[in-house]
Order: structure tokens, then C-alpha cells, then sequence
């Protein structure tokens, strides 16, 4: 009962009173119960698949706004965890049950190997050789077929779970752990370093902090996301094939991630399950269905006109004001802070568009 | 086989470097990773076939329009695209993406999946050294060695030139010694994307043509850039050439391993990252505050 | 008010009523590409063709049939692929699934549509593990059926048996004992076998394999392959390839001159756009495929031609929806019922002459091999036209032409 309570007044206290956190809580809510509610195979399907790639996303904003290790080439993680559930449970015959959990860790190893390949670089150098990892594995694959299947990849896996419904909940579940486990991790003091490492690296290793350790950790973390997802992803459709490695599917997160809302873990969140239903939504026309991604790239562009941080900071900053004085954040519906009383709207000139580098 | 791995080399290692010389040019000024340099190659192709093939006029004519139109295509799609959001360099990644990914779909979409082929410039071919090299390769070393000498022209040798290096080294002093920085920028965007479209108009009769034919010249190009290094003219020259050579000897050396050229070249790229982070030949540029 | 009432409960009921005689097919495939534009036209042809002669007899009733147009978009994405079968089956409560493509999608959607039980005849992928399926799992997989094509290993026992008619060829024209064969196979699992095959059945056919070259499937650039082939002096350059290379492959060796002829599987060799996109080089290239203006079956001229007129090309392999939607037809006419089960067991047991080949399933559904009946047609591209010309003893063949030499 004490714990009811105390369960009631957190409630209360530190999430009924910002909107963007009453809102999360409405959508976890809307999440466990929608199969109860509305049962149809197809609309579990696509939140299934939303679920799975939000546990993606999720993890390459950690890498890449959090730490700005801008990975090009996240979908190697993604296919080393769709590879390893795929061989290990067809040949060793080992439950998918404990596979997914092999893959999320042969992930994280190649995590760690891209990190240490990247530690000396810098910026679009960076970006641009970890494009090149997926390819360099796709072309190992390609090179020995009678292990990986070639360019059909791994078929006739097991599934995790018979209906629809479990299948659902599993990948529900399984994102709002990992995602809230790594907004979490973000939003402590590991976070508070990666932070560092991205906006001055040189200053943070001035400041004794190691930062090869938390680079090398930040990669691993994330690549054992990111292969978690790519395992759920092989068992759920029972195929894992060279799709999981592709350009097309790297160059996906990124706009994600950054349509979302950089360094904002719930950022690439909302955008997942904004942007993925709706270009199927989209696909699902019989007379313009074909020119679903065109219309996803032209929302993208004009999204990113208007809203060039990202969807999820431009919706939080209207929705919520940041007070003056404690820095702590209100609905902007308040005219004073709940926590120290400074007036919320005070003038404060727009500061002008700078030349060069933000 | 030596024979056949030089000249294979060269002639390929022309094609990368009219791609990649444009890419090198617009991050060495602009500092953007412009993702969209090989779609506006694609678009360049694509032009150039309709008005080859479908309205029948001649080459010079169609290659000139292409280019033209291309070229002003571009410079919009900065005004309209880029610029807004160019403090944000997330921002300007996911719009050359996204840009590049629109273009794909309306040529799919005009055009259909299938692949198009686009008759030589000159037919025929000559034999050298033993290996038989078509005319329209020697044309497009030709070429790449032409636009090569024009961009170091421009960039050496006039005013505009002077001010886009100038903007590349120093952008905020560029600007306060009076350079219209958004004007200069422009300019590159068109110089290099106009070198994309000559690409394109002149690559394209060699391969085929369909609306995906953007990603795979993409990687290629990143490869050759990152190798020779971001921003450096020469780095981009040399390591379009090693490249190419590169491929050709894996292709000649392995014939039952062709399929790897591709992931060779990224591998030696990567191999080349780490031991010199920032490319054979990169600039590498103070963190700005 | 009642009345109204009443006049709309009779207007759902009927149309409810109506409804439940038409037979829903989900047509799957890449509508964006040339793959599912035929898929889709085949699939037109043989309902319009059904829906006028009054629909499918089942049991006294009629049945029309209507088609729903599923794009799996499966060349761009496989997830795609299985959310339109999911999609089809539970918003459009379709009957029956047809089509496919690319067997890495294939494999997956197999898995939805055997989930629901549906009977799925695939049209397009040929990996045999599709097959394999039903054989290891048969309770579960039963549903499914290839239509076309032949399952990737019966390929190679049409591709010998042209290759002995041109190799013959080539000893006449050239006068040399041993054909020399490059084998020119993209780098995919799909070619392994075939590859194997070659290696070991062309020494015993009398001819010499001169080397093996891969270049990966969506390789533009066949140069440096074309040079060394030319040097290894080979007379027939032995193809296997489905992908754009294939194009490639027809143009290059065209510019080159090469006095080698081309022959095995260029899927895009069977397209017709293939002359325009190799610019006019591909002179001499020739490649197994399935349809054309020659009597393979007595349906197939007609076939052909009706397709012509009505979509301005010719079909391709993909358009033997059309034999998979008169195989449902039958099977369901014969039974007198649309019960799955039923229509699985007359399917393996019938024998169905179609416009593409005269099809009997075996017990992995897939077709049994036979030339003439289901082997498929070789076709040589001469001056901007496919001409067919094996099997020889079919009318309407016309002779294989070799480069000069």
C-alpha cells in the first residue's frame, strides 16, 4: 500500500507534470494494451516491425548524437545479430531464446572492433569508413555461400513465439526495456561524458577522462542494441539474408535518427513510429503505393525545413519552456517555473542565423 | 595480363576521378558531405538519354543541355534545400540523402526499373599493347583530363577561383574581407555538380542506366575520397587512379573473385584510415568553435 | 424509414451475397519493375479471358474472379514484402496468392502465407529450398506450388542440352575438335551448382573449360572479365547471369568484336528492352527462356501474340500467372469446391497444358522437367530481335547464327 502510494506520488510529482512525459507514458500505456483492444494481424505486423527498428534507431542515436561517432554503416550490427541468431539456431540447433542473446553479443564484439578501427578518426572520415564495414562483411558473406547463404541469406528459422500477439509483445517489451535502459544510461553520468566526447574531445582527454574506454564502450553498447534488434528482426520474419547489411538500410537510420532529433533518445523513437507506419500506410494505396518512398523523402526534406534539429526537440520546445533562472523544464502553458518561481516568459531576442560551423 | 591490368586501370581510374574530384571540391569549400553528387550524375544520364534517344538530337546539343540544366537544377536545390539548414550539418546529411533518394524514385517513376542503354558517343575501338580499349574509354580519360585542367584553372588562375579556396580555408575571414560567402558556395555547388552531370553524360554510355545506378558509384567515390583525403584536389586524383587499379588487378588476379573489387577497395581504404587518419593527402581542418 | 431501412439491409445483403462469389486472388510481385508488370498482365489476361466466358463453375455456381494487386516491392525490401502478404490476406481476404519473385523474399513470404494456409503457386523464384520445404515439412508447406519456373538445378539440364546442339555447331563451322568454354557466372549462390555442373559435364561433352570468371550481379563494368576471356582464345562464353550485368556482358562484347558467342541464362537477355539497353551491341547473345512466337505448346502462339497486341511486348517468364490462375481454374472446376486441401491434392495429381509448358508437379510441387513440356525455349538475340531456335524438333525454330569468325 505504502508503495502504491509512493508509486502514485512519483506519478504525480515527476510525470504528470511535464507534457513530453505525461505523453510517453500515454503511448507506453497505448502500447501494452492495443492488441487487447484492436487484434488485426496486419497493424500488429507493422508495430511489430516498428518496435524492432525503434530498438535500431534508438541505439545508433546513442552512438551517433550522444558520442558524435556519426556510423554511417549501422547496419553491420543490425546484420551481425540477424546472422548470428540465423546460424547459430539453424546449425547448432540452439533455441532462438538464447540466440538473440548470442547475436546482441557477437554485435557488441563487432562493435568493439569497428570502435577501435575508428578510434583516430575524425568527422566524415568517420562517417565514411564505417559505410564501408557493411560492405567489407557483405562481400565476406558473398565470398563463402555455403556458410552464409549467399545472397539469400538464412532461411526457415524458428520463431520466438506462435501468434501475432506474443510476437508483438516481445518486441514491445524488448524496445521499452532497451530504450529506456539506454536513455537512462544517456542521462547519467556515462551520458554526461559521451556529451564531453562529443563536443570536445581534446578538452575532455585535457580533463583525465579516458576516452578510448568510453568510445570503445559507447560502440559496444550500441552494436549490442542494434544486433539485438537484427536478431529479433531474423526470427521474426524467419529469414536473415544480406538485406540486414545494405547501404539503403544504414542511410534509413541515420535519416531517422536525425529526423527524430539528435542526442534526444526518444527523438529517433517518434520518428520510427511516425515515419515507418506511415510509408507503409502509404504503400498500401493501390494507384500511388509506388512512389511510397518518394513521398517519405519529400516529408523528410520538408520536415527538415521547418524543424532542423529534428521532429522531437521542435515538438518539446513547443510544448514545454525552459525557466531562466533553475534550468529546469515546465509546460509552457505555466507562467511561472513549478520549482522556483521565476516568470517563464521573459524576452529573449532570437539569436541570428551564424555563418559557418554551429 | 600486366597489359591488360594497366591500361584497364587507367581508363577506369578516369571514370572515378570526374566523380570524385566534384565530391572533393564541394566538402573541401562547403564542408557538406553532398550524398546527392552521383544522383545528379544519375539525373545527368537520365537527361541525357531522352535527349538522345527519344528526342533525337544530336550529342554535343544533348550533352550541353544536360549539363546546363542539371547544373541549374542543383544550384536551386541548394537555394531551396540546403542553405536553410546549413548551420546544422546533421541536417544538411539526411537532405543530400533525401534529396538523392527523390530523384531515384522520380526517374523510377518516369522511367520504370528497367535498364536503358545509351548509344556511344564513338563507336568503335583501338588496339594497345595488346588490349582492346574502346574509343569512348579513351574519350573519357579525355575528358577527365580536360575538367581537370579547368578546375585547376579556375580555382588557380581567377578571381572566383581565388575566392572559393579562400572560403575553403577560412570562412568567417572570408567573410569579413567582404566575400559573399553564400554566393561563393553557390558557385561551387554548380562547378561541382556540373562536374557530376559531365560524368554523367559521359560515363553513362559505358554502363547502363536505371535509377539505382547512383548508389553503387557513391561508395566507390567515398572510398576514393576518403583514401586520397577530403578537400585535397590531388589526394582525390591519386586515389581515383589507385583505385582503379586497385579493382583491375583484383578482377585480373582473382577472375573467380570479381565480385570483390568492390569490398578490396573499401578494405585498403579502411586499412589506409588507419594509418593516416585523415587520408594520403587530407586537410584537416581546426575544430571550429 | 423502414423502407429505407429495409432497402438497405437488402442492398448489404445482396452485395455481401455477390460477393461471396467472386474468387479473390492476390497477384504479388514488384509492381515498379518489369517483373511484376508482367506478373499483373499475365494475371489480367486469364481473368478477363475467365470473367467473359461467365466465371469458374463450382458446384452449379459461378465464381468470378477478381484480382488484388499486392506490390512486395521485394527488390527494394523484403520486410516490404511479407507487410503486402500480410496485408493482402487480412485486410483484402484474399483466396488464393500468386507470384513472387525474388527468392530471399520468397522464402520469407512462404512463411506468411503457410501460416494462414493459403495456397500460394509461385510464379518466378527459383531457389529449390522452396521446394525442399514441402518435402521436409509437408503438412505445413503443402500450399505451396512453383508454377514457373523450373527449380534452379533442372535449369542446367536445358542449358546442357543446347550447349551439345551448339557445341555440335561450332565443330562443323570451326572445325575443332574441343569447344572452348569460359564460364562467365555472377557471383550468387543460385550459380554455385550450375558452376559445378559445367565443371564437370563439359570435359565429358568433348569440351574444355578454359576458366571461370565471377563478376558480382549488378557489375557495369565487364572489360577486364572480356579481356581475359578473349585471350584465353574461348569460343562459346558460357552465362550465368540474372542481374544487369547481363547487360553489360551483351553490350561489351559487341563493342569488343569478340568472336566468342554467348550463351546460358542472361535474364535480362529475355527482356525485350535488352537490345535498347545494350545500345544495339547485342548481337549473337542468346539465353534460355520461356516464351515466344513458336508452337512449344499449342496454347503458346496464341498466348503470345494475344499478350502482344494487347500490352505492346512480349511476355516473360514472370506472365505465367496466367497458367497458374487456369491451373486454380481447373483444379477447382474438377473438385467442384475453393477447399485448399482439395485443390492441393488434384494439383499434384493433374497434368496441365499450359501457354509456358505442359505442367506435372512432383512431390516437392515443383515441375517435373522434360524437354518440350517443361524445359523452356533458347532464344538468340539477331538484329534486334529474340529469335527462337531449341528445341529444334518445336515449330517455328529458326537456325543458331555464330560472330564471324
Amino acid at each position: 500500500m505504502y508503495l502504491a502510494r509512493r508509486a502514485w506520488a512519483q506519478l504525480r510529482n515527476e510525470v504528470l507534470v511535464l507534457p513530453s512525459r505525461s505523453a510517453v507514458l500515454v503511448w507506453v500505456l497505448a502500447l501494452l494494451v492495443l492488441p487487447l483492444v484492436y487484434g488485426d494481424a496486419y497493424v500488429l505486423r507493422i508495430l511489430t516491425m516498428t518496435c524492432i527498428f525503434a530498438i535500431f534507431a534508438a541505439s545508433w542515436d546513442l552512438l551517433a548524437g550522444y558520442t558524435g561517432q556519426v556510423n554511417f554503416g549501422h547496419a553491420l550490427f543490425f546484420g551481425a545479430g540477424a546472422y548470428t541468431t540465423g546460424l547459430m539456431s539453424l546449425k547448432l540447433g540452439i533455441t532462438p531464446w538464447a540466440t538473440i542473446w548470442a547475436g546482441a553479443a557477437v554485435a557488441a564484439l563487432f562493435g568493439f572492433a569497428a570502435g577501435y578501427l575508428c578510434l583516430r578518426l575524425r568527422g566524415s572520415y568517420l562517417s565514411l569508413a564505417t559505410l564501408a564495414f557493411p560492405l567489407i562483411v557483405l562481400g565476406l558473406l558473398f565470398a563463402l555461400p555455403d556458410f552464409s547463404g549467399g545472397e539469400l541469406g538464412i532461411s526457415g528459422l524458428r520463431r520466438l513465439a506462435v501468434t501475432p500477439i506474443a510476437n508483438y509483445y516481445i518486441a514491445a517489451l524488448s524496445m521499452l526495456s532497451i530504450v529506456f535502459g539506454l536513455w537512462a544510461l544517456a542521462d547519467s553520468k556515462f551520458g554526461i561524458v559521451l556529451h564531453a566526447i562529443r563536443d570536445d574531445e581534446i578538452a575532455a582527454r585535457a580533463s583525465g577522462i579516458n576516452t578510448l574506454r568510453y568510445k570503445l564502450a559507447i560502440f559496444s553498447i550500441a552494436g549490442a542494441a542494434a544486433g539485438f534488434s537484427g536478431a529479433l528482426f531474423a526470427h521474426y520474419l524467419r529469414v536473415a539474408g544480406p538485406s540486414t547489411l545494405e547501404v539503403a538500410l544504414s542511410f534509413q537510420v541515420v535519416i531517422w535518427g536525425i529526423f527524430g532529433g539528435l542526442a534526444t533518445v526518444y527523438g529517433p523513437v517518434a520518428a520510427v513510429f511516425l515515419l515507418y507506419p506511415l510509408t507503409e500506410w502509404l504503400g498500401s494505396f493501390k494507384t500511388f503505393g509506388e512512389l511510397r518512398l518518394l513521398a517519405f523523402a519529400l516529408i523528410v526534406l520538408l520536415v527538415l525545413l521547418f524543424m532542423p534539429r529534428g521532429l522531437g526537440p521542435w515538438v518539446r520546445d513547443r510544448i514545454e519552456a525552459q525557466c531562466p533562472r533553475c534550468k529546469q523544464r515546465n509546460g509552457a502553458w505555466r507562467s511561472a517555473c513549478r520549482l522556483c518561481g521565476a516568470p517563464l516568459k521573459t524576452e529573449v531576442s532570437r539569436s541570428q542565423g551564424l555563418v559557418g560551423h554551429q | 595480363m600486366l597489359q591488360d591490368i594497366l591500361v584497364t586501370g587507367l581508363v577506369n581510374g578516369g571514370v572515378y576521378a570526374l566523380l570524385a574530384i566534384g565530391f572533393s571540391l564541394i566538402f573541401g569549400v562547403a564542408r557538406i558531405v553532398n550524398i546527392a553528387h552521383t544522383a545528379f550524375y544519375m539525373l545527368a544520364a537520365y537527361c541525357f538519354y531522352t535527349l538522345l534517344v527519344k528526342v533525337q538530337l544530336g550529342f554535343v546539343t544533348a550533352a550541353l543541355i544536360s549539363v546546363g540544366g542539371v547544373t541549374a537544377l542543383s544550384v536551386l536545390c541548394y537555394r531551396l534545400v540546403i542553405e536553410p539548414v546549413r548551420e546544422h550539418e546533421a541536417a544538411v546529411l539526411i537532405a543530400t540523402i533525401a534529396l538523392a533518394l527523390v530523384f531515384q524514385e522520380l526517374m523510377l517513376f518516369s522511367f520504370g526499373g528497367h535498364y536503358l542503354g545509351i548509344p556511344s558517343t564513338l563507336e568503335g575501338g583501338v588496339r594497345f599493347l595488346g588490349v582492346s580499349i574502346p574509343y569512348q574509354r579513351m574519350l573519357i580519360l579525355a575528358v577527365a583530363a580536360a575538367m581537370l585542367i579547368v578546375v585547376w584553372y579556375v580555382l588557380y588562375r581567377t578571381r572566383v577561383g581565388l575566392a572559393i579556396r579562400a572560403t575553403a580555408n577560412d570562412l568567417e575571414v572570408a567573410n569579413l574581407m567582404g566575400m559573399n560567402v553564400h554566393r561563393v558556395a553557390m558557385i561551387t555547388v554548380a562547378l561541382s555538380v556540373s562536374l557530376a552531370a559531365v560524368a554523367g553524360v559521359v560515363v553513362a554510355p559505358v554502363f547502363v542506366v536505371d535509377p539505382f545506378m547512383w548508389l553503387a558509384p557513391l561508395v566507390t567515390m567515398l572510398a576514393i575520397v576518403v583514401l586520397g583525403g577530403l578537400g585535397s584536389m590531388k589526394g582525390s586524383l591519386i586515389g581515383a587512379i589507385a583505385i582503379g587499379y586497385i579493382e583491375a588487378i583484383t578482377v585480373f588476379v582473382l577472375p573467380a573473385g570479381a565480385y570483390l573489387k568492390g569490398a578490396v577497395a573499401l578494405a585498403i581504404m579502411v586499412a589506409v584510415l588507419l594509418v593516416r587518419p585523415e587520408g594520403l593527402f587530407g586537410v584537416v581542418f581546426e575544430e571550429e568553435r | 424509414m423502414i423502407r429505407t431501412a429495409l432497402l438497405a439491409t437488402a442492398l448489404v445483403v445482396s452485395s455481401t451475397a455477390l460477393a461471396q462469389n467472386t474468387l479473390k486472388i492476390a497477384i504479388l510481385g514488384p509492381m515498379a519493375f518489369v517483373q511484376g508488370e508482367h506478373h499483373w498482365n499475365g494475371a489480367e489476361m486469364a481473368r478477363d479471358e475467365i470473367n467473359k466466358a461467365g466465371g469458374i463453375t463450382v458446384g452449379g455456381k459461378k465464381m468470378q474472379v477478381e484480382l488484388v494487386r499486392g506490390d512486395t516491392n521485394e527488390i527494394q525490401s523484403v520486410p516490404d514484402a511479407t507487410n503486402a502478404v500480410e496485408r493482402v490476406i487480412t485486410r483484402d481476404k484474399v483466396d488464393v496468392l500468386i507470384g513472387g519473385f525474388r527468392s530471399e523474399a520468397v522464402l520469407a513470404m512462404q512463411e506468411v502465407a503457410m501460416d494462414y494456409k493459403k495456397l500460394f503457386l509461385g510464379v518466378g523464384a527459383a531457389h529449390s529450398k522452396l521446394g525442399l520445404n514441402v518435402e521436409q515439412n509437408y503438412d505445413r508447406y503443402k500450399y505451396w506450388f512453383r508454377v514457373a519456373p523450373t527449380k534452379d538445378v533442372d535449369l542446367a539440364r536445358t542449358l546442357f542440352a543446347v550447349m551439345n546442339s551448339i557445341g555440335d555447331q561450332i565443330r562443323k563451322d570451326l572445325k575443332t575438335d574441343a569447344p572452348k568454354v569460359a564460364i562467365l557466372a555472377e557471383k550468387a549462390v543460385w550459380t554455385e551448382g550450375l558452376i559445378a555442373a559445367a565443371q564437370k559435364n563439359l570435359p565429358a561433352m568433348k569440351m574444355e573449360v578454359v576458366g571461370l570468371w565471377q563478376p558480382s550481379a549488378v557489375a557495369t563494368d565487364v572489360t577486364a572479365e572480356l579481356s581475359a576471356i578473349d585471350r584465353s582464345g574461348a569460343q562459346i562464353v558460357f552465362t550465368i547471369l540474372s542481374g544487369p550485368v547481363g547487360i553489360s556482358v551483351g553490350r561489351q562484347m559487341g563493342e569488343r568484336n569478340m568472336k566468342a558467342v554467348a550463351w546460358g541464362i542472361n535474364v535480362e537477355g529475355q527482356k525485350e528492352e535488352f537490345w535498347q539497353a545494350a545500345a544495339g551491341k547485342a548481337q549473337f547473345v542468346s539465353t534460355l527462356d520461356t516464351y515466344a512466337e513458336v508452337e512449344y505448346t499449342p496454347k503458346t502462339v496464341p498466348f503470345v501474340r494475344a499478350y502482344r497486341a494487347r500490352f505492346k511486348k512480349a511476355p516473360t517468364y514472370t506472365a505465367a500467372t496466367y497458367d497458374a490462375i487456369m491451373i486454380l481454374k481447373d483444379a477447382i472446376e474438377k473438385e467442384g469446391t475453393t477447399n485448399p486441401d482439395k485443390i492441393v491434392a488434384h494439383i499434384e495429381k493433374s497434368e496441365h497444358v499450359g501457354t509456358g509448358a505442359v505442367a506435372t508437379f512432383d512431390k516437392r510441387h515443383d515441375l517435373v522437367w522434360a524437354v518440350g513440356k517443361t524445359s523452356g525455349i533458347a532464344v538468340q538475340w539477331q538484329d534486334g530481335k529474340k529469335v527462337p531456335f531449341w528445341p529444334p524438333q518445336v515449330k517455328g525454330m529458326q537456325p543458331f547464327k555464330m560472330p564471324a569468325q
